[in-house]
């Protein structure tokens, strides 16, 4: 069973996903700020972090980075209420392999969690729509073509997630397997990470996302 | 500080000297403070040879000054200094409450604020009296008193009204806080404890659902100030306020994205209008558990899909009502010069495309 260690700074919230996916996954720990977790996933070497984007005392930025840094192999999936687009696209830059929002059904949590385990990304309809607009073509021209852009593929894989269909309904949509829906969304999230556009910075620090 | 200065105003009565010094003093950036820290400073416990040290430096200095001889006179010299001093012991009430210094006075307590400040009285209706009687005794001696106990108040009860003026501005600004915190909890009472209460008393698990979304999104607003001015017609925003509403009109989640810029002007309207019918027509009919809404406006198009899970329908067969709403969302996106498409089949949910062209001037 993949193991599990839960952030959150709503004591409520952790509850109750640890009830809804306890069974499926294992939960190795939970910790409710910024310092406990950092410690505490040094400590149980999960697979998957589920981290909260809003905390007091850094956030989930905070505990990505701090964990990065020695455990790289640990893999977070970011987890919150509907954020701000540049808190999201930060926490993914930071290197956290997913983003969804807290309406996620369990039977989805556990499916994404699963996802993140395999190295693989996860992509809710709301991120899409983040990095379709992070990556618009309206831009000015990328210094590096093989990061600063999507492909017409990619672009087309992302605007069916962000229309709200599973990686598997896309895949069968776009004639295409499931794995390579996760070659494409891997992809992007690579360019996320690893482009240099100064533009997506200003886009974060400006977009005001409804 | 205050001490440093009130013997440059001193040396000021020597033709200016002190003037002189001061100007010297700042152009050269000497720190005073520092010169505080050297020894003038009487707050440093352990200060008090020093302070007898900088006193009989500046003592020196002013008899020296005397015997060159450029000297105003002892008449106005002495009494002006012991003006100067007595406000300066006044005027220093580091660390000590405006409301403590008349109490001070009196206070049996506080034994060096007490002695600074009726050492400071004395030197100041000293150096005033001494004046009065000897340096312009031209003057009418009732308009001298009025002066001289005008200087004197002033001098002793104005720090003092001027605290009690910023204590009163400090107040003032606390009301105002308190203010916003019973606004805060009004507009807390009139939202989110109603539907805390309504959310307890109901027992069907979707509306407690549509409701905490409802209030959830409410509260977003309302904390974080989204909300745009009265009058914006932006897509982003009436999609947004067309979404919450049908929300909550059908007890349905609906998840709505918009990417790329933002659009304005004739086509937001006929647009917005279509999402709406497409997302009541699929939180009517689909029976999904949800409806995903993406927009997307690019340079030269708009889009918006509305997408359901639900049992989906064969587009050939559709039932007479549906054709109808099919027939009204095609048809006033034609009449605005843009199209709409609906792809179903039978257990396989329903999307509906709503596009238009956009002309490059736009």
């Amino acid at each position: 069973m993949t193991t599990v260690y839960l952030v959150d700074d709503h004591r409520l919230f952790l509850a109750g996903v640890r009830s809804e996916i306890e069974g499926a996954v294992e939960i190795v720990g939970s910790a409710s700020d910024v310092d406990d977790a950092i410690e505490g996933i040094r400590d149980a070497k999960p697979e998957v972090v589920l981290v909260d984007v809003h905390m007091p005392g850094g956030g989930g930025l905070t505990v990505i980075e701090n964990v990065i840094e020695t455990n790289p192999d640990v893999r977070f999936l970011a987890l919150s209420v509907s954020d701000a687009a540049e808190d999201v696209i930060a926490m993914i830059r930071a290197g956290a392999r997913g983003y969804v929002t807290k309406s996620i059904t369990p039977e989805e949590l556990i499916e994404a969690i699963g996802r993140v385990q395999a190295g693989d990304a996860v992509f809710s309809p709301r991120l899409a729509g983040f990095v379709l607009d992070a990556f618009a073509d309206t831009m000015s021209a990328p210094v590096d073509p093989e990061l600063d852009q999507l492909t017409p593929r990619e672009r087309e894989v992302l605007r069916q997630i962000a229309r709200g269909y599973s990686y598997k309904q896309v895949a069968r949509r776009l004639s295409i397997s499931v794995k390579t829906v996760e070659t494409h969304v891997s992809a992007v999230l690579r360019k996320l990470q690893l482009s240099n556009r100064h533009e997506l910075a200003r886009w974060a620090s400006h977009r005001r996302i409804v | 500080m205050v001490y440093v200065r009130a013997a440059f105003i001193t040396l000021g009565f020597v033709w200016g000297l002190g003037v002189i010094l001061y100007a010297a003093a700042w152009a050269s950036t000497i720190d005073l403070p520092s010169v505080e820290e050297a020894g003038v400073g009487p707050a440093r416990p352990a200060g008090r040879t020093t302070h007898l040290g900088a006193g009989m430096i500046l003592l020196a200095g002013l008899i020296m000054v005397r015997a060159v001889g450029i000297w105003p006179g002892d008449g106005l010299f002495w009494p002006a200094s012991a003006i100067v001093f007595g406000s300066a012991f006044l005027l220093d009430q580091r660390g000590i409450d405006s409301r403590d210094f008349l109490a001070s006075l009196v206070d049996p307590g506080d034994s060096s604020m007490r002695r600074r400040s009726i050492v400071g009285v004395v030197l100041l209706v000293a150096g005033l009296a001494i004046f009065g009687s000897s340096a312009v005794p031209q003057l009418g001696t009732t308009l001298l008193a009025v002066v001289i106990t005008g200087v004197g108040l002033s001098v002793l009860f104005g720090p003092w009204i001027w605290r009690l003026a910023n204590d009163l501005g400090a107040e003032r600004s606390e009301r105002v806080r308190q203010e916003e915190r019973a606004e805060m909890a009004a507009h807390l009472h009139d939202s989110v404890l109603q539907t805390l209460a309504l959310i307890q008393r109901t027992d069907d698990p979707k509306r407690m659902l549509t409701l905490a979304r409802h209030q959830e999104r409410e509260l977003r607003r309302w904390l974080y100030d989204r909300a745009p001015e009265a009058g914006t017609r932006s897509l982003s925003v009436l999609l947004q306020s067309t979404v919450d509403r049908l929300e909550a009109d059908f007890d349905i989640p609906i998840d709505l994205v918009v990417a790329g810029g933002e659009l304005e002007g004739d086509l937001v309207g006929p647009l917005v209008s279509a999402t709406g019918e497409a997302i009541a027509n699929a939180a009517k009919h689909s029976g999904a558990a949800k409806v995903s809404v993406y927009a997307e406006v690019s340079v030269d198009s708009v889009d918006v899909w509305v997408a359901d899970q639900g049992k989906g329908f064969d587009t050939a067969t559709i039932g007479a009502d549906r054709r109808g709403i099919a027939d009204s969302i095609i048809g006033r996106m034609r009449r605005h010069g843009g199209s709409a498409i609906i792809t179903s089949e039978p257990g396989e949910g329903t999307e509906i495309h709503l596009h238009f062209e956009r002309e490059r001037s736009l």
